[in-house]
């Protein structure tokens, strides 16, 4: 059996993973306790999304390791990956709803092909997860009739249907207006408090994470450069956390792409 | 420098043709995990077999008819108008079926599934079904090969009989070609064995590579409008090639 315990439920050792050319991680570690909502936040490009995919499984690192409950991810076969991925929830930036099926189709379908469970039931569980994110009502719709907001509460409807033990939340905030953000935000919360569902999310809305997340890590050129509470961050005096947090255009981080010298490019040099 | 280009371009080419046979081992080894998918590949040889019946009975009813009057002028020279129907039923059997439903069909039902298929990807619905623990090639692809490769052969079959009833209309009823000879002479020198099962051959195999093509093409096609699009005018482009190509290699062996 797994090693579960009060031990962080996601280890990461000294990642290391490149893409193509880039580098993208260069020896990150960081823990995630149990019970916890935890953002993962850095400016674009620096491989968030593919931390998701290295905790799935989904893209194997090359060097260091990855423990999600005590199972190392990039060791276990195909049939133990599958097994740990019922265990998780993914929340798509796109929603990614299967635009074939209806609302009630797409949360059911994960019940559908792991359990054999009496129709009844289903429609049971299936009601309740959309009860939950206020959507039991649009049970009949179809995908391509769901605003945004909508469509990533069903994703989360269905994210939640086996009752995971952790959430990864892709960019959970980008494109909603700001009434659909707070529905999204609480419920977030919700599921954290009442199910204890741990979570990770990366996002980069500094106001909307203030509100949900315990802990907070900031990663760039494939490194953590800052972690801790929010507050504590954005008081934090290092040159990251204070262009990150201030939004300060230039810094660690450079408003200039790595370019050849400007004089050279335009021709003007001797 | 265009030496290299021309020969990144061949080599590409080889490793596209080496990813599609691995792809095609892949398929074979979702297969019987796809089994448990049984309703999703009736669903998908309604897809692509039911809808794409229309397309083939019209076309095969037309290129009867247009046999029969090609024919009909052919053979009057020689005096031999009563072969009509022999002659009409050995090239529907032997090549125009197999050849022409393959066409249709990769217009009709190959570019449908790169489209669905690739789009899938682009919206990221095949990485939320391995995310839920589905595998998309036993949920999406295996159903929809098995589907083209079940729908081929019968839709063939249909192309064959509208078209030797648009021969009969045109050569009999209009051309005059009498009746009796029509049939008596087609079902005496059509041999079920060499002639028609030798089609049905021929249309198993373009039903593989057709939808091998058009489900490697979606699988692989980049997440984008352009890519998607790009992909489906690849998968009409390619069958239609492997098509002519490999009938005229198994024209050569069969005969």
């Amino acid at each position: 059996m797994h090693t579960a315990g009060r031990e962080a439920l996601v280890q990461v050792r000294d990642l290391r993973t490149r893409l193509g050319d880039k580098i993208i991680f260069d020896g990150l570690s960081l823990d995630v306790p149990r019970g916890s909502v935890t953002a993962i936040m850095g400016p674009s490009g620096t491989g968030k999304t593919t931390l998701l995919r290295h905790l799935t499984g989904q893209l194997r690192a090359d060097a260091g390791s990855v423990l999600v409950d005590g199972l190392d991810v990039a060791g276990l076969r195909r049939n133990a990956l599958f097994g740990l991925r019922e265990r998780i929830g993914f929340l798509f930036q796109n929603s990614a709803l299967l635009t074939d099926f209806s609302v009630f189709e797409n949360v059911a379908f994960p019940l559908r092909q792991h359990a054999r469970l009496p129709e009844t039931l289903v429609r049971t569980i299936v009601l309740t997860k959309l009860q939950a994110v206020g959507l039991r009502g649009a049970a009949r719709l179809m995908p391509s009739e769901l605003s945004g907001g909508m469509a990533r509460r069903v994703a989360l409807a269905r994210a939640i249907v086996f009752d995971p033990m952790l959430i990864l939340y892709d960019e959970p905030f980008v494109g909603l207006d700001p009434i659909a953000l707070n529905q999204v935000l609480r419920l977030i919360r919700t599921l954290n408090h009442t199910l204890g569902i741990t979570s990770i999310l990366v996002a980069h809305e500094l106001s909307a994470i203030r509100q949900v997340a315990d802990r907070v890590y900031l990663i760039a050129n494939g490194k953590l450069v800052a972690q801790g509470a929010p507050d504590q961050l954005e008081h934090q005096d290092s040159p990251w956390t204070r262009q990150f947090f201030g939004g300060e255009a230039d810094g660690p981080v450079p408003f200039h792409y790595p370019a050849p010298d400007y004089a050279t490019d335009l021709g003007f040099a001797p | 420098m265009n030496a290299i280009v021309r020969r990144n371009w061949l080599l590409n080419g080889i490793a596209q043709v080496g990813e599609c046979g691995l792809f095609f081992i892949a398929i074979l080894a979702a297969l019987p995990k796809s089994l448990r998918y049984f309703r999703e590949t009736c669903r998908q040889l309604w897809f692509v077999g039911a809808m794409s019946l229309i397309i083939v009975m019209t076309c095969g009813l037309f290129v009867g008819m247009v046999l029969a009057l090609q024919l009909y002028y052919t053979l009057s020279i020689f005096g031999g108008t009563a072969a009509l129907g022999t002659v009409v039923a050995l090239s529907l059997f032997r090549e125009l079926g197999p050849v022409v439903t393959a066409l249709l069909f990769a217009g009709r039902a190959g570019t449908a599934v790169t489209a669905e298929i690739g789009l899938m990807r682009a919206t990221d619905q095949l990485d939320a079904m391995e995310m839920m623990a589905v595998d998309p090639m036993a949920y999406i692809v295996a159903p929809r090969y098995l589907a083209g490769v079940i729908a081929m052969p019968l839709l063939m079959c249909l192309f064959n009989a509208l078209g030797i009833l648009g021969a009969h209309a045109v050569g009999v009823s209009w051309l005059g070609v009498d009746n009796g000879t029509f049939w008596g002479n087609m079902t005496s020198t059509v041999d079920l064995w060499r002639d028609i099962i030798d089609g049905v051959w021929k249309s198993l195999a373009f039903g593989g590579v057709v939808t091998l093509i058009a489900v490697f093409q979606g699988y692989n096609a980049p997440p984008t409008s352009e890519g998607v699009a790009y992909s489906t005018t690849r998968t009409v482009v390619f069958s239609s090639i492997v098509i002519l190509a490999l009938d005229f290699v198994m024209t050569a062996f069969l005969t």
